[in-house]
């Protein structure tokens, strides 16, 4: 519970659905659809597509694994009322907030985040299948990540120190025990550092971060296809028919190869480094993603991730990446990231402080 | 859940300030409040956050120019909010706290609104959501 407000919204949301499971997360059974086609005869997916969903990665414990109509309008409109409400006006007369803190916790770190204008959590759940889905995972069948492995744990106690690519926000100081967690810029989280954006948002796999920044832009040729993520203006380049890369050559992104299974694209990743350590794997991640257009206006976007070293068995998730009009905004992250020299300017202070006690 | 829970995780969320993508905490100082009332001097509208810039007159008449650090413009912009939208000499009002390092006139943003109260940027177009996959086409879902 400490990733945020969306994070906690969405599982209280999760929970307030949450009953026996009855039913299994059916597989996607793709409509019948005349996509349009490249000139090498392949579908063309190309287009920007929001990622945006209230859909959280992993269900909670015992829910069901499809909403019903009802469920998700009102959890929906739930959403929208809470941004309704955040939108409102508060006084122009308003005094300063509180010396010691607002209270806030986690990344807010009691002097608060922002307001929700700047925002898109994402307002529906994702539709599969023509079905609600109140998780991305679909297997294992309770859509939940399968639990680490012995060895993963023990590894992860030791690299508790060091945050991955996909950590949603850096800690709040307080809670921060870390040793050593602001000494350097490379000790900061890759999201604050401008390299990578959080919530796994480049990949693979690709995923929501559920705050904002949610676009993503296919181009594709008969040889290579290109994966731009708006957040953090990351671009995952897909060499189609080709062998991977050998394995001394690692990359933060992993080096992705492509080929064509009927008519989805099937992206296979590996190459990793020990920098991104996508929920605690290792290098040796490997991620399989499947493209599909499913409509004029939207792709199937499934991934399987397996990494032995780190959990028992692989694990799928899928949702729709439904197209867009919006355009991506250059994230162009590092000019104006004052943020991170604040930051550190504030941890050198506060070593001087505990000094002169 | 009940509907009195969820009027609650309602209420909850619309009073608790959001969280931000980078150590806030570490930024900026809880023992530094500030209200800042003034006029806008000059937006960057750059990632990873906006900067908004605010000529504040102190008590004796002298001005300081202080840095406000907002979100990432990138939503913004799908709400329909463009550099027109916050011109030069807007008065607004910000609450928040002061960067660690006090040398430094900087604060975030936790409240930017304009004199009377409202909240920046809002009250244009909806969110920029992208349509349900059964809508009709889109005139240019595809890039050019």
């Amino acid at each position: 519970m400490s990733h945020g407000w969306t994070r906690i919204h969405t599982d209280i949301l999760a929970l307030a659905i949450a009953a026996p499971m009855w039913a299994q997360a059916p597989l996607s059974q793709t409509k019948p659809y005349a996509p349009p086609r490249m000139a090498d005869g392949h579908p063309d997916l190309q287009g920007t597509y929001d990622l945006a969903t209230l859909t959280p990665l992993e269900r909670a414990s015992g829910a069901k694994a499809v909403l019903t109509k009802e469920e998700a309008a009102r959890l929906e409109a739930m959403a929208a009322l809470v941004r309704a409400r955040g939108d409102q006006a508060i006084s122009g007369e308003r005094q300063a907030p509180p010396k010691g803190g607002d209270g806030s916790t986690g990344p807010a770190g009691g002097v608060g985040g922002y307001n929700t204008g700047w925002l898109d959590p994402g307002s529906a759940y994702t539709i599969v299948d023509g079905q609600k889905r109140s998780s991305l995972i679909v297997d294992p069948p309770d859509g939940r990540v399968p639990p680490y492995t012995p060895e993963a744990r023990k590894r992860l106690a030791a690299l508790a120190a060091r945050p991955t690519s996909d950590a949603q926000e850096s800690n709040d100081p307080g809670l921060e025990t870390a040793p050593g967690a602001y000494d350097d810029p490379e000790r900061r989280p890759l999201g604050e550092r401008c390299l990578l954006g959080f919530g796994s948002t480049s990949g693979p796999p690709a995923l929501p971060d559920y705050f904002y920044n949610n676009l993503h832009q296919i181009v594709q040729t008969h040889d290579s296809v290109m994966i731009l993520t708006e957040m953090v203006h990351d671009a995952r380049v897909v060499r189609m028919n080709a062998a991977h890369l050998p394995g001394k050559i690692r990359m933060w992104m992993g080096d992705s190869v492509g080929h064509w299974e009927g008519d989805s694209l099937v992206v296979d990743t590996t190459n990793f480094t020990d920098k991104t350590r996508f929920r605690g794997s290792t290098e040796n991640l490997h991620v399989i993603e499947r493209f599909t257009r499913v409509g004029p206006n939207a792709l199937l976007y499934r991934f399987t991730v397996e990494d032995p070293a780190t959990w028992d068995r692989p694990w799928t998730g899928e949702f729709t990446w439904p197209a867009t009009n919006s355009h991506i905004y250059e994230y162009a992250c590092h000019e104006a990231n004052y943020a991170l020299g604040d930051i550190l300017r504030g941890a050198r202070l506060r070593e001087k402080e505990a000094q002169q006690k | 859940m009940t509907r009195a829970g969820e009027l609650i995780v309602v209420a909850c969320a619309a009073v608790i300030p959001l969280a931000a993508h980078h150590a806030f905490g570490g930024e900026f100082d809880p023992y530094r409040p500030v209200l800042l009332k003034g006029k806008v001097v000059r937006v960057e509208w750059v990632n990873p956050h906006t900067w908004i810039h605010v000529e504040v007159v102190k008590p004796d008449g002298s001005k300081e120019e202080w840095m406000v650090e907002g979100g990432s413009p990138n939503s913004l912009l799908r709400r329909g909010v463009t550099r027109d939208s916050l011109p030069v000499g807007t008065e607004v009002v910000v609450d928040g706290y002061q960067a660690r390092d006090h040398t430094l006139l900087r604060a975030n943003g936790r409240n930017v609104t304009l004199t009377d109260g409202r909240k920046l940027f809002l009250g244009s177009s909806g969110p920029g959501e992208g349509p349900p996959p059964d809508a009709a086409p889109l005139d240019k879902a595809k890039t050019p």
